[in-house]
């Protein structure tokens, strides 16, 4: 065997394993989807009907897609931006020395440690209309005469699942962010000192350029993330009510669940891939955050 | 440790081998079973998955066939079914409301089970799921939407239990003080628990969705014309009236309606069936007493939403083996205890059964049979879903029951606000839609 053939098969031996585990895990199911969009498909009979781009033309005219995908972006943009609010806020405080800053920092992660159902039954009762301790409190202060329906409410229940999603997953934030900031030199805060800097001027000229490519990487992790999620909301309020909070993962899941149409369902999953797949070829080409990492070594 | 080139590849060919094989083997591996039943339940109660498990282990030593139990829940139990059907790998048998069957009916996923009725001793006419001349639904049991009021609360007020709507409002205008205490509970959301509310009160108002054209020899949508809108309209502006004395309500699905009433935030609510006093002797003893049923009001029928569960047994599966459990299942004598599991909740689909003195052997049900005669009062005025708007079986119902259109209905009216016509004249036309794509 030839050294050029022995390394060939070395590369293949060594990436063999997690191919074959994409393969199983990712690309056959996507694979399947895709398939199953071009066929009329009940979910009660495993018999599958070829009907071309029926399924495509069918939903691409149905206006709860496009509904859904709207909401999808509202609830990824406010969630991500809250995510990036709350990690960016919560790690300057704890880039710190205090005492206690150990216990501090653990309590900042352990929200993203938490099952999407402990969250979901969290505040659940927090905003809950009868029993919310949030309802009591801006009862009895007298900011409210009536209780919200945060979750229940046309007005109110996005806002409030994408505040739930931002405490949640802020955390992911905090621990990027935080890393980063330690790891900023501190000459470049003494540099500014001695130019007269103050704090806003040092968090603007040293600091945000500095979290400039954790931020994007950030945004476009928890962009794909938030766009896909459906636990969370489900949990909350089943994409209610009167379909508020009902993004495309959720719209694909009443496709398929409750009006068992696989079909439909698989087509408006692949629109989903398809947006979320040119949406990140937009991202790569504008930002190119290969090279934003490289700046940032 | 080091591995060698040769061991890795050979490793990494067997777990890639061990990753695909159980998606090849899966699909045909269960058909082969003989010996083997897999049978989905909808009821997933300690005491009833005891009974099950008596019984299975008795069906085993009789017969040697071993029964797999499924148990996904109340919630999950169709999405469970369609995915092993959808796999290629359908179970033996399931139990559940013959609504839901239906839809396996009309797939020609059913086998026909008029064998085992008739070895079991038959069934009511009006509890039967017939599809192409047979039948496709063993009856065990049924459950009625009626509701529950607080009769302490009611007494205070000198109230009786309403007959007509009027007084349901009046009730619940005197016994509203929000947000300490609400008159009524009217869901208004996409969920189950609304659309059973607005489906049993269009039942009461005899209002229907589709109407039989002998032409065409099919249903067609009537919702929204002539009589038939009036009256939906009609009972949607009652709705919203008795709404203004419910909370609002739009999230709530069954766990609500009992949690909210045994909280004691409502003084009436309603529910298919007796979970809700089963649910309020658990969690509030205090009010279980005053907890007492009665008949969602009539306007124009007395008519309510009839939901009937029963065994299915799935064509394309041990067919045979299927049939034998549920003929043991049902002259097997632990079977009042399954009936037990639930008192007054499993009612049984005799009427002899619910009378007779083995049934009403029971502790809750000696304490409550001021429930069972009331049960006993509404036995024949159910009428299930598919029934309701013709002798024909409806094939249709499904395109608007199992989205939960009656509930987007109520909660575009109360919490929307859209005026009724309009909503009448959307749930039609979404109906409609929806038959043309099904073809």
């Amino acid at each position: 065997m030839s050294a050029h053939t022995e390394r060939r098969a070395w590369i293949f031996g060594t990436t063999a394993p997690a191919l074959v585990f994409l393969l199983v895990i990712a690309y056959l199911p996507i694979a399947y989807a895709v398939t199953l969009s071009f066929f009329k498909k009940t979910a009660f009979n495993p018999a599958m009907k070829w009907v071309g781009l029926d399924n495509y033309r069918f939903i691409l005219e149905e206006p709860e897609l496009w509904s859904a995908f709207w909401r999808s972006v509202v609830f990824t943009l406010g969630a991500v931006a809250l995510q990036l609010v709350w990690g960016l806020v919560s790690a300057l405080l704890l880039n710190r020395t205090f005492k206690g800053l150990n216990l501090v920092r653990s309590l900042f992660v352990l929200p993203y440690l938490l099952p999407s159902i402990v969250v979901a039954l969290v505040f659940q009762w927090l905003l809950s209309q009868e029993y919310g301790v949030v309802n009591q409190v801006l009862m009895q202060t007298g900011v409210v005469a009536r209780p919200i329906n945060f979750f229940g409410g046309l007005a109110t229940a996005m806002w409030a699942v994408i505040g739930m999603a931002g405490w949640q997953y802020g955390s992911f934030a905090t621990l990027l962010i935080l890393a980063r900031l330690q790891a900023i030199n501190p000459k470049l805060y003494e540099a500014a000192a001695v130019s007269g800097a103050g704090t806003l001027r040092a968090f603007r000229d040293v600091t945000l350029p500095n979290l400039r490519t954790t931020l994007i990487v950030i945004a476009l992790l928890r962009g794909i993330w938030m766009f896909n999620k459906f636990d969370s909301i489900w949990l909350v309020t089943h994409g209610g009510p009167l379909k508020a909070t009902e993004t495309l993962p959720l719209y694909a899941y009443r496709l398929a669940f409750e009006e068992f149409d696989f079909g439909l369902a698989a087509a408006a999953c692949t629109v989903m891939f398809v947006v979320l797949l040119v949406g990140a070829v937009v991202y790569f080409k504008l930002f190119d955050p290969t090279k934003e990492i490289e700046v940032g070594r | 440790m080091f591995i060698d080139r040769r061991t890795f590849m050979k490793g990494s060919a067997v777990a890639g081998a061990a990753a695909v094989a159980p998606q090849v083997l899966v699909g045909t591996a269960r058909g082969q079973q003989r010996n083997k039943v897999v049978f989905v339940s909808e009821e997933s109660n300690p005491k009833a998955i005891a009974v099950y498990d008596k019984i299975n282990a008795d069906f085993k030593k009789e017969t040697g066939i071993e029964v797999v139990m499924e148990y996904p829940g109340f919630a999950n139990i169709a999405k469970r079914v369609a995915t092993l059907i959808a796999a290629g790998t359908p179970p033996e048998i399931v139990w559940y409301g013959a609504g839901q069957a239906m839809n396996l009916a009309l797939e020609n996923q059913l086998a026909d089970v008029g064998d085992v009725i008739r070895a079991t001793g038959g069934t009511a006419e009006n509890l039967r799921l017939v599809y192409k001349g047979a039948d496709r639904s063993i009856p065990t049991s049924q459950q009625f939407t009626y509701g529950w009021y607080r009769k302490d609360l009611f007494q205070a007020k000198n109230l009786d239990a309403p007959k007509s709507w009027d007084e349901y409002l009046s009730a619940a205008k005197t016994l509203s003080n929000p947000p300490s205490m609400y008159g009524c509970i009217v869901p208004s959301a996409e969920t189950g628990a609304s659309t059973l509310l607005l489906e049993t009160m269009f039942m009461k108002n005899n209002v229907h969705w589709f109407g039989w054209d002998a032409g065409k020899k099919d249903y067609e949508v009537v919702l929204d014309k002539g009589d038939q809108k009036k009256r939906a309209v009609e009972t949607l502006d009652y709705l919203n009236e008795l709404h203004k004395y419910s909370p609002e309500a739009s999230t709530y699905n069954w766990g609500e309606l009992m949690s909210t009433y045994f909280s004691e935030k409502a003084a009436s609510s309603y529910y298919v069936g007796s979970r809700l006093l089963d649910q309020t002797i658990a969690n509030n003893p205090k009010i279980a007493d005053a907890t007492v049923p009665f008949e969602l009001p009539r306007k124009l029928t007395d008519s309510y939403y009839l939901s009937i569960q029963g065994f299915h047994i799935l064509e394309k599966s041990n067919v045979d083996g299927a049939k034998k459990y549920v003929t043991f299942f049902l002259q097997h004598p632990d079977l009042i205890a399954w009936y037990h599991a639930v008192p007054l909740h499993i009612i049984p689909a005799s009427r002899q059964m619910l009378n007779s003195a083995k049934y009403q052997d029971n502790p809750v049900i000696q304490k409550r049979m001021d429930v069972l005669k009331f049960l006993d009062s509404i036995w024949t005025k159910g009428v299930p879903l598919y029934y309701w708007d013709g002798r024909e079986l409806n094939p249709y119902i499904g395109l608007f029951h199992n989205e939960n259109l009656a509930g987007w209905m109520l909660a575009a009216r109360n919490i929307k606000g859209m005026k009724s016509d309009q909503v009448v004249d959307e749930a039609a036309a979404q109906v409609r839609k929806k038959m043309k794509r099904v073809g």
